[in-house]
């Protein structure tokens, strides 16, 4: 598997991303550290304990990752809840939360899938 | 020369990684999590920094309330801050504007751009602080050299008196401590840090009539007769016109104004006692007023070839008991309190001319033959420190 497939399946922008960023190598690096990334647990704990400024805060966050890295599909999904929490429309962001998550690990297993190609 | 500094905000690990791997090669890069730790960080060090990237939603303190509390302390002035948040929403790009943000870099970042868009921050930033530079160098350089035209000026007049041109400079300084204290009191006479500049510099104008009055009565080393002291006495109304005959567009400058009241009327009187005009109380313009006192306590504890240099509390006494003619209460009140600075220049002024006498054998000579009837000094009664001091 090489950059380009895991970016298709991941749900990304590889052209995109290699538009703006300079090497190759930058992005893996990033997409590595994405796995240790915090921020959708912390948005599952700050939803699940109502504390929605937190929770905003943390997919706001993960929105920005999704942009810098051109995860387009789990930036849609992070950019819809971002919308529903800033509106304290958090019926709405309750309903998406499962979609952010499929989204979230679609990514986790193609980084991860990739990770094992290159190492194995 | 270092590298420059540039100081990352925000509370996304990775974001702020990305950015260090975008800027590292070419900027000292510094992180904070939020908007505390940036407030902090800048209150101890924001002069390394050129530039601040800034996240608009941190915990703690977000980037509004950075750009507010930078923009309380004037910070930004010196450092150019750019926002970097995934939220570019208009209302808020707007509100980052207001507070005083320089630009709006919005994700995803661009490698390229983002380099591209601090560089040309920085270069702008720079170019100001250098223009801003020039600017006051050749302020400061234009200053200097107004004020080195009017000493050369004031210098010639008193060239001529046999005295060295300190006469000037100390009533120049006296006059500016003077009025600094005189606000201090009172708001009657309101005045600018610029107006006080001006004054002073026109005080050094305030004996150019002088440049009329014959040499042999200037230097004249025993006490004058009446007839010469009246000639002496032209030289307030004479600066006065000197001024007053300039084209009008000189003479209408706020500087020839001052001037010209100094002039004429610094040897007026708080009583109505003084000349050429008898002017009295608040009819005295107070630059005039302020330079008469500056005149009278330099007058005092200068050597002149007709008296010796009285000492300072002597100075401050024979003015505070009214011998040298009435003055504004307020105007000896201040004098009083800056007495311990007024001092401190005679100390220094005597250690200058002691430095002076043994450096030049030629001064010494002079101040020989200015002293050579000592005893003259003793012959000064009361009535005669009105004499003295309206010659000064």
């Amino acid at each position: 598997m090489n950059l380009k497939e895991c970016y298709v399946k991941l749900g990304g922008d590889f052209d995109e991303v290699m538009g703006r960023l300079p090497r190759e190598q930058l992005i893996i690096k990033f997409l590595y550290k994405f796995l240790d990334d915090k921020s959708l647990e912390l948005f599952e704990s700050s939803m699940s304990n109502q504390n929605y400024d937190e929770a905003l805060r943390a997919v706001h966050t993960l929105k920005g990752i999704c942009q810098n890295l051109a995860f387009t599909r789990l930036y849609e999904s992070s950019s819809q809840i971002t919308a529903a929490l800033k509106a304290n429309d958090y019926h709405k962001a309750m309903e998406m939360a499962p979609q952010l998550s499929k989204d979230y690990y679609q990514v986790i297993h193609a980084v991860e899938e990739y990770k094992e190609t290159m190492e194995g | 020369m270092g590298k420059q500094k540039i100081l990352i905000v925000d509370d996304s690990e990775m974001n702020r990684a990305l950015l260090i791997d975008i800027l590292e090669n070419q900027y000292d890069v510094v992180e904070a999590e939020n908007g505390v730790q940036a407030v902090n960080i800048l209150a101890e060090r924001r002069t390394e920094f050129c530039l601040i990237l800034l996240d608009i939603m941190m915990p703690e303190m977000d980037g509004f309330g950075v750009l507010t509390y930078i923009n309380k302390q004037h910070w930004n002035e010196k450092i150019a801050v750019i926002m970097i948040s995934a939220d570019d929403s208009p209302a808020n790009m707007k509100r980052a504007y207001d507070l005083g943000a320089f630009d709006y870099i919005s994700r995803p970042f661009d490698a390229t751009i983002v380099r591209r868009r601090i560089e040309n921050t920085m270069f702008l930033y720079a170019r100001q602080r250098d223009l801003e530079k020039t600017i006051e160098e050749q302020f400061y350089e234009q200053e200097k050299n107004n004020k080195l035209m009017i000493l050369i000026l004031s210098h010639i007049v008193e060239f001529r008196n046999g005295e060295s041109g300190t006469h000037v400079l100390r009533v120049n300084m006296i006059t500016e401590y003077l009025l600094k204290q005189l606000l201090q009191h009172t708001d009657r006479y309101p005045m600018s840090k610029s107006d006080i500049a001006l004054i002073c510099t026109a005080s050094s104008l305030h004996d150019i009539g002088k440049i009329s009055i014959s040499g042999d009565i200037l230097n004249k080393p025993g006490r004058l007769t009446p007839e010469e002291f009246e000639i002496i006495k032209t030289h307030s109304a004479i600066g006065a016109k000197i001024l007053l005959d300039l084209p009008v567009e000189q003479f209408d400058s706020p500087f020839v104004k001052v001037a010209f009241e100094i002039c004429r009327w610094h040897h007026e009187r708080y009583d109505g006692k003084g000349y050429p005009d008898g002017l009295k109380g608040e009819e005295i313009p107070i630059a005039a007023q302020v330079v008469a006192l500056a005149d009278v306590y330099d007058a005092l504890t200068s050597e002149r070839c007709y008296k010796k240099a009285y000492s300072h509390e002597e100075a401050l006494e024979m003015i505070l008991e009214g011998k040298c003619g009435v003055f504004n209460p307020l105007l000896l009140q201040c004098l009083k309190e800056i007495s311990d600075i007024l001092e401190d220049l005679l100390v220094d002024a005597t250690r200058e001319r002691e430095i002076k006498k043994v450096l030049d054998v030629k001064d010494t000579i002079d101040y020989d033959r200015c002293f050579h009837d000592k005893n003259q000094n003793m012959q000064i009664n009361q009535q005669g420190y009105m004499q003295l001091l309206y010659v000064d």
